[in-house]
């Protein structure tokens, strides 16, 4: 005889929160702020999530990975992920790790000084310079801009506010 | 034929938007330079995903498949405004076109936000959030060219007046109106978003000594766009826009 193992929503919390955004690896689904909620009826876990942009094609990447970390956890028998359209994805949902991970990475975290404007001075994730200028309110993902540092001449990107 | 009315005009605004973005995505690669080149990539990208948006509120009204909605229907199924399927042009034409049906798309998602229809009201959340972007991008071209050498200017006036009349028809009453009116998905009969349409086009242009242009008497011509009667310029387009999706409609992606 065998006890069914109970889902901890915790546990599912932490698997989420290591579930790293197929584009900007070294920041996980969980930092980013990207999980609404997370529901466990016995073996069964509903995951909602808010994309960070609507036209962003990593959401069908992040569906599977999250469907498959989850599935791995013990107990689980079923995982149902839905991307939610009554949350606003913004980038103040990003959490202070996320945001340092950015950062690391090479792209400015959102805080530092993007305007939506473009003025430039976003602080480089590089060398910290303010000494920079904006390029483009749009790169190589929707939801960053690029920029360049005069100070250290690397060009950079910048989570758009 | 779909003909529910809620999923008419999740139809109708998700056909502008992937109809336009597909349009907008021949700049890449061709653009004037690089960061037009991102620009518009990145733009298309946004409308084709709003598209996939409202697409995906039809889905729940019909039961549908969304890359069924999307991409297999016959030409004179699609919905949207024959403004979004011209071609390209010069980029005073562009930039003509880009910036009116930005500035409809605010009118329309502002009217929108207020809808009964619950899914759409929340839809218009995180669209007017990205939109600011397309907006930024077509006023910075707005002021440059209309302030630029005399040809650019002369060029983004012929673009005005070709794009002006056939952005009116972005508000055609659309099929089934009377029920959406009368339910409060559709707060704002169409015919009322073209007058402050008009409103948002005058403000925006005075400052450029462009307002002459805006003829507030004109109206959509219909029935067209919005119930699947296209210029001659659609059908090749369709047919690039579907043409992988029609090799094998069964695929998993």
């Amino acid at each position: 005889m065998t006890t069914a193992t109970v889902v901890d929503q915790a546990a599912v919390r932490a698997v989420l929160d290591a579930v790293p955004d197929p584009e900007m690896p070294p920041v996980t689904i969980g930092q980013l702020g990207m999980v609404v909620a997370v529901a466990v009826e016995g073996g069964a876990v509903t995951v909602n999530l808010v994309p960070t942009y609507s036209g962003c094609p990593a959401t069908a990447v992040i569906r599977q990975d999250v469907a498959k970390a989850v599935g791995a956890l013990p107990g689980v028998t079923a995982v149902q992920v839905n991307f939610v359209r009554d949350v606003v994805w913004d980038p103040e949902r990003i959490s202070a790790e996320g945001r340092e991970n950015l950062r690391a990475f090479g792209i400015a975290p959102p805080g530092s000084g993007q305007t939506l404007l473009q003025i430039g001075g976003v602080t480089c994730p590089v060398c910290g310079s303010r000494d920079t200028v904006a390029d483009s309110p749009f790169g190589p993902t929707p939801c960053r801009s690029t920029n360049y540092c005069r100070a250290c001449r690397n060009p950079f990107e910048a989570i758009k506010p | 034929m779909i003909d529910d009315p809620r999923a008419v005009l999740a139809l109708a605004l998700g056909d502008d938007e992937l109809v336009l973005g597909h349009r907008h995505s021949h700049w890449t690669g061709v653009a004037p330079h690089l960061e037009e080149d991102l620009a518009f990539s990145s733009i298309a990208q946004d409308e084709i995903g709003h598209a996939v948006v409202w697409y995906s509120l039809a889905a729940e009204r019909t039961g549908k498949d969304i890359d069924a909605i999307g991409l297999g229907r016959p030409a004179d199924g699609y919905r949207h405004a024959v403004i979004c399927e011209q071609s390209n042009g010069d980029w005073g034409y562009t930039t003509a076109r880009h910036l009116l049906y930005d500035l409809a798309e605010e009118v329309r998602l502002e009217v929108l936000a207020g809808s009964a229809w619950r899914q759409a009201a929340d839809a218009t959340g995180a669209l007017r959030r990205e939109e600011r972007y397309h907006l930024i991008h077509a006023r910075a071209w707005l002021s440059r060219l209309a302030n630029g050498p005399a040809e650019a200017r002369a060029r983004l006036v012929a673009g005005l007046e070709e794009a002006l009349p056939q952005a009116v028809g972005l508000f055609e009453t659309l099929p089934g109106e009377e029920d959406l009116l009368a339910d409060g998905t559709l707060p704002v009969p169409h015919v009322d978003q073209l007058r402050r349409w008009f409103d948002v086009v005058v403000t925006e242009f005075q400052p450029f000594g462009l307002d002459d242009l805006v003829d507030r008497t004109l109206a959509p011509a219909s029935p067209a766009g919005r119930h699947g009667q296209h210029s001659d310029v659609f059908p090749e387009l369709w047919d690039e826009m579907t043409a992988m999706y029609r090799a094998d409609p069964q695929a998993r992606w």
